[in-house]
Order: structure tokens, then sequence, then C-alpha cells
């Protein structure tokens, strides 16, 4: 008994909470799947300790009119089994996270790591990525804060392409439509093309007809 | 021939590049975004920007109580008191009012009289009324605007009528001015008697169409005296009171209440409209003058005896709503024949929407002006809700429960009263409530600035643009200002008062929305010079097909 309190207090010496499951909980957030030490399967050993610091709020919206919530930074890019070491501040008096998906589920239940905080703060903690060349969907899920812009990817080695949407970076999957502020610019330049392209090819047209004759 | 097969080998070439163009075509009109939205834009507005004071405060001591022709009424702190010399007329019948008072009045001088103490508990007993039909914004040929510009909120003019008592004079403020003096105005005013008063009320009809007027819940028989029509319903009794024409109905309440009384020609759209008004019958006590009008409604500066007897204050409310389709058809012409059409033909009520919301004539933030409950703790205030829309109405008061002390002018058993804090009331129904200000946690919640509405949320906007429609204040005395405002963060108004917010082009909680995207010129330049080109080459290939021949 002694021995296992022990244990709890050493595995936890960052957190002053409670581990259920792969779960650290405090009254200011959340860890999900905090893991400095696990290697994955195809991984003999970590390649690199990469400590990376992602922000998240409102004001990163700035220069992205018409979103309301992200992260500072959006891409991120670390090579095969290294050790990622987050450290999530949390800039809004609400709630966000940091959830990652598609990790191995063998080690990571759901293939989620996640650093929630539930106001103002931060939060550090780990995991460790896999050896495959694959771009991980990093995003905050309380309602509409994906949508609204708090959306990034982590690209592992050379990655396996971009995700949509993401602020900056990619454009969306179904994109807004917005009309267009045609002017009389608009329609003299098309003109003028338009009166250009006849006269060219008409001008070519008797250069070859005389060759032809 | 070898230069017919020549331009014959051209054609595919054609279609190649028609395939070119429809691939290449340009977002002439709308653009997906990609990584970047549109920086977005500030909209415009044709329209000069207005921006109305809250108050504009004409008659500061208006506000004060007063003696007038020996009438004391009570202080009304509100932005726009009701004038004082109307109020001292309205009590005393024209007939007994001083020079002065009848000059500080546009009342005309018959159009109350009131005589004859038969029973001789010091009060008249027989009142002579005199209403008249008028209409606000309505067509003119003069103008491409509306007369008299009669504003419901900012910017907002729909077409009204309203009865009033019979007016002498200029209808406007004054010669230059577009508005209509005070007492023009929205709802029709209420009328006040006591019980067992002899009542005429004469409906002479100033408006170019046929009108009645019939009495909802008010005692009175069928036929008068004269065996004339008593009811007011075309149907039943006498034709309707065509325009020029007069008619004179007689009513001897015996009952006391909250009542109504409306046009009963084409019910639906003239009651609508705004040809319908509160009837109140007061009970019976010695001496007891009654305020005969009050026009706009909302707070009552002369109570009667019995009102006075258990309540501080009391209020008239009376809802009301408006269809901006039904509006607008007296606004399109000057051919009486042509409104009627358009009114009694082409307009259907059944598809019927209801867009504006009035309280006492105006919506909010109109209604801070004159349609603020007013209140000190530890009063019982009496209230009188009318419903006049076709739909019901829920009112609430913030911060309250008050006592439903009589349903459509009929007292329910003490015993049995309810206290709630929603008050719903149907079509034409009308409650009579105890507002009580006492800080018990159930009645009051203590003194502030406590909104109170309708909370069908259709109507707490105006058109849809919130917040607005019959949205109005509770005030406690010690956050009232000078002016008759409520105390309020110092911008909480900005917005509202500009012609701009409820044209709905102020935009929400920032300064731009997203608008559009510029067009891209090089993607148009080499459009127009890909159908350029495919145009040419049909007429170069037409050509020489054609001299080959
Ligand atoms: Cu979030
Ligand atoms: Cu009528």
């Amino acid at each position: 008994m002694k021995a296992f309190t022990l244990l709890f207090f050493i595995s936890l010496p960052l957190f002053a909470g409670m581990n259920h499951g792969g779960m650290i909980m405090d009254d200011s957030g959340m860890i999900m799947n905090h893991n400095p030490d696990v290697l994955p399967k195809d991984c003999p050993k970590i390649s690199k300790d990469v400590d990376i610091t992602i922000h998240a709020g409102h004001q990163y919206t700035k220069g992205f009119a018409g979103k309301m919530f992200t992260y500072d930074k959006r891409d991120w890019q670390v090579p095969g089994c290294a050790r990622v070491n987050v450290t999530f501040i949390n800039e809004d008096d609400i709630r966000h996270q940091f959830m990652i998906h598609g990790l191995p589920g063998y080690m990571y239940p759901k293939g989620m790591f996640t650093i929630e905080i539930y106001g103002k703060g931060q939060k550090t903690a780990s995991f460790i990525v896999p050896s495959r060349d694959y771009t991980y969907y990093i995003h905050c899920e309380v309602s509409q804060h994906t949508e609204k812009g708090m959306k990034a990817q982590l690209k592992v080695g050379e990655g396996s392409g971009d995700l949509d949407s993401i602020l900056g970076l990619t454009a969306a999957l179904t994109p807004d439509i917005y009309p267009i502020n045609n002017t009389q610019i608009t329609w003299v330049s098309l003109l003028i093309s338009f009166v250009v392209g006849v006269v060219f090819i008409l001008y070519l047209g008797n250069i070859l007809r005389i060759k032809l004759s | 021939m070898s230069h017919k097969r020549f331009y014959y080998r051209l054609i595919p070439v054609v279609f190649l590049l028609i395939a070119l163009a429809i691939w290449q075509q340009a977002d002439f009109f709308q653009r997906a975004a990609g990584i970047h939205l549109p920086k977005g834009v500030t909209p415009e507005f044709k329209q000069v920007l207005k921006i109305d004071k809250p108050c504009v405060d004409l008659h500061p001591e208006w506000r004060l109580a007063q003696n007038i022709d020996g009438v004391k009424m009570a202080e009304s702190r509100l932005c726009e008191p009701d004038n004082p010399y109307d109020i001292a007329a309205f009590v005393l019948g024209m007939n007994n009012i001083s020079m002065p008072t009848l000059m500080s009045t546009h009342i005309a001088e018959d159009a109350l009289i009131k005589s004859d103490d038969l029973d001789g508990d010091g009060d008249p007993d027989i009142i002579h009324i005199k209403l008249e039909v008028l209409e606000l914004n309505g067509a003119t040929p003069d103008s491409p605007s509306v007369f008299p510009q009669y504003e419901i909120a900012p910017g907002i003019m729909p077409g009204m009528w309203a009865f009033s008592p019979k007016l002498r004079g200029m209808s406007v403020k004054n010669f230059r001015s577009q508005k209509p003096n005070a007492i023009l105005r929205a709802p029709s005013p209420v009328i006040r008697v006591e019980q067992g008063d002899k009542v005429y009320i004469t409906l002479e009809n100033t408006h170019y169409f046929p009108h009645t007027i019939h009495f909802h819940g008010v005692d009175h028989a069928f036929k008068t005296s004269k065996g004339g029509d008593n009811d007011g319903v075309p149907v039943t009794g006498e034709k309707a009171v065509m325009p020029g024409k007069t008619r004179t109905y007689e009513l001897q309440p015996r009952h006391a209440g909250t009542m109504l009384y409306h046009c009963h020609v084409q019910t639906d759209k003239h009651l609508m409209m705004g040809l319908v008004g509160m009837f109140v019958v007061e009970e019976n006590r010695p001496d007891n003058w009654v305020q005969t009008f009050n026009v706009g409604a909302g707070h009552v500066r002369y109570s009667s005896a019995a009102i006075k007897e258990k309540y501080q204050r009391e209020y008239d409310l009376h809802y009301q709503s408006i269809d901006k389709n039904l509006a607008k058809t007296i606004q399109q012409s000057n051919d009486t024949r042509e409104i009627s059409k358009q009114m009694h033909r082409v307009y259907n009520m059944s598809e019927s929407n209801e867009n504006y919301f009035l309280l006492n004539g105006h919506s909010f933030p109109y209604t801070l002006r004159d349609a603020l409950i007013i209140a000190k703790p530890d009063e019982n205030i009496k209230l009188r809700v009318a419903n006049t829309q076709h739909s019901s109405i829920a009112v609430h008061i913030h911060g309250h429960k008050a006592t439903i002390t009589d349903y459509d002018g009929v007292e329910q058993n003490p015993m049995a009263q309810i206290t709630r804090d929603v008050f719903h009331l149907a079509a034409a129904q009308r409650l009579d409530l105890n507002l009580q200000t006492t800080n018990d946690g159930l009645h009051s919640y203590g003194e502030g600035v406590w909104l109170f509405h309708d909370h069908v949320e259709t109507a707490v906007a105006n058109d849809g643009m919130s917040p607005g429609g019959n949205i109005a204040l509770m005030v406690y005395e010690n956050m009232l200002t000078e002016m008759g405002l409520p105390e309020l963060r110092s911008d909480a108004l900005d917005d509202l008062f500009s012609n701009r917010y409820y044209a709905k082009k102020q935009v929400l909680w920032g300064k731009k929305e997203a608008g559009t995207f510029a067009p891209n010129t090089l993607q148009l330049i080499l459009f127009g010079l890909l159908l350029g080109i495919i145009v040419g080459l049909i007429f170069f290939i037409g050509r020489g097909l054609m001299r080959a021949d």
C-alpha cells in the first residue's frame, strides 16, 4: 500500500492532480495520455526531444478576418520517433484544447493526446510519435472552435500532405462563396482584351493567307 | 481545294479553344474563397446618417405636478409627459376650462362637453364626446415621402390610423414641420367615463373611408334611444358612417372595468390600421371627475377616485401590431379608389405578418420617451393592459411578479387572484394588474431599471431588427434622470437612435462585414483574349471557306 502510494506520487511529479487511466486532472484543466517514456513499437529509441509552445486564443485571429479562435502557429514538423513536449498556453478566459488525433491506439487510447485548459493558463505534457511520415490533425473541439479557426497540423517526417482549412495555409474543402465587386474596369478590360484577341487572330490569318497564296 | 482542307483542319482547334475558355472561364460574379477570405467592408449607406437624441426635452415644465383650473394632477417624470393643459381640459370638459387653458390645447371646443350632475354627487353625468379619424404616414401627392411623418421608432413610418379627440387648428407641430402635433398620434386614445354616466359619443368621419365605432365589453344597448345603430356593425345595424358624415352612439355603462372600442368596418384591416382603443369605465364615486382622454395611453396623470383609494399610480398599456404590407397600402396612391382596392381586395389578411410591435404608439427605443413605468418602493401600481394585436402577447416585467385583479373588465374573486410573471393576453383581451413594488423577493426584487416586454420574441424587434418592438422599461425614481430617462451605461443607446440601425445597415459587434472579392484582372484579360481569338478564328475560317469556293 505504501509502495503504491509512493509510486502514484512519483509518477506525477509535475501535476498536483489525479490520474484516472491516462487522465491527469485538476481544477485548471486536464491532460490525456501524457506519455514521456513509452516508445512506439517501430521506434528503438527517442530520436529527438522537440519542445513546442502553442498559444491559443481569440487574439491570434488578427489578420484572419471572419474567424474567431485560433493558435498562434498552425503548422509543425518533427522527425519520426521524436518526443514532443507541448507547452499549451491558453490566453482566453474560456476553455481551449490542444487535441491531436491519429496516434497509435495501442498506446494512446482512441489515438488521442489532449491538453485542455479551462481558462487563462498553461500546461506542459509530452507524447512520442511513431516513425512513419504522416500529417496529424490538431484542433480544439469546443463547439465550433475548429470550424472558426482553431485547427493545426503536425507533420512527422515528410508528413502526408496538408490538411484542409488551416488558417493562412490551406483553403477550405467547402469554401464560402463571395460576390465579386465588378466595376467598369472589369468590363472595359474584358472588352479590350477581346478586341485584341480578334485583331491578333485576323492579323495572323492575313500573314498566313499571303503565304498560302 | 488544298486551301479548303487547311480551313477544315482549323475547326477542331476552335472547339479546343472553346473547351479551354469554358475551363478557364472567369468567375465574373462570385468566387470561392481560397486561403484568405475577403478583407471586409464597411457597409455603405445612401441616406444621410441621422442620430436622434434619446430625449428632446421640449417641455420640462410639463413634468411637474400642477394645478390647472383647479385640476390637481400628478407629476409625470417621463421625457415626453402629457400636456397638463390637455389633462385639465379632459378632466373638466372643454365647456369648463379657462381661455388660457383652451388656447394651450389643440382640442376643438365641442370635442368634450361635461354637464348635469344628475345624481347630485358632485361630478358631471352627461358626457358628450366627439371623435375624428386621423391618418399618420399616409400618401401625399406633393412629396415622395409620407405625411404627417409619425415615427414609431427611428426612421420607421408605417401608414396608420387612429381615432382622436376632435381637434382644431394645424395638425403639424408648426407650419414648417412635417411632424404631427402631440395629439395626432397612435394609439387611439384611452376613453374614460364614470359608471352610470350618460355618454354620447359622436363619430365625425373626417377620413376618406367609411368607419363605425363598436364598443367591446362596454355596457350599451343594441339601438340608440331613437332606434339608430348603436353596435357599430354594418351587417346588423346601419350602413357605415360615410366620409363627411357623423353618427352618435349612446352608452350608460352599469359595469366598471377595462374595455375596448374599435371600428367595425372591414374590421380585420381597420382594426390593425389602428382604429382601436381602450375604453375604461371607472367605478362611481362622489365628486369623481375622470380624465376622459388619455392621449397616447401610458401614464394616467389624473386617476379616478376609486383608483386613488388603492393605488399610487396608474398606467394604460396598449399593445398593438402592424403588418408592413397593410401599412403600405395607404402610402402608394392618393386615389381613394386605388387605396380601397389595395387595402380591401388586393391585400389579404389571411396571408399577413406582424412586423412592427408598439406599446402606446411607439416601438423601442422611442418607448423610452413616453412608455416607461415609473415607480418607487412599496407602492401599488395599477396597470391596465390591452392586447389589440391579432397574435397573443405574453408580457413579462423583469424583477417583479404582479397580481391579476381583473380579466376583461371583470374583477377576479380576491381569494382566487393569481400572482405571476408572464401575463398572457389573446387578441382583444384585457388584464388589470396590481404591480406591487414591495422588495420581498416575490413581488419585487428591489429598485432598478427593469425591462418589460412581450415574451413572444417576434415582438421585441422592429421588422426583425432587435432590440425594438414593445420593449419598455420599469424605472425606479432613484434611477431616473432629470430628463425622464433611465440611468444607463453611457454608450447603451448610441446605435439605437440612428436611422442606420433599424435600416439594418449597422454592423453589430464590429465595423466590417465580409463583403466582396476584387475581380482578378489577369484572369479577365486572358479570358477576353481567348474569346477574341475564338471569334477571330471562326471569322477567319468562315471567310477562308467562302473564298475557297
Ligand atoms: Cu477552443
Ligand atoms: Cu373603419
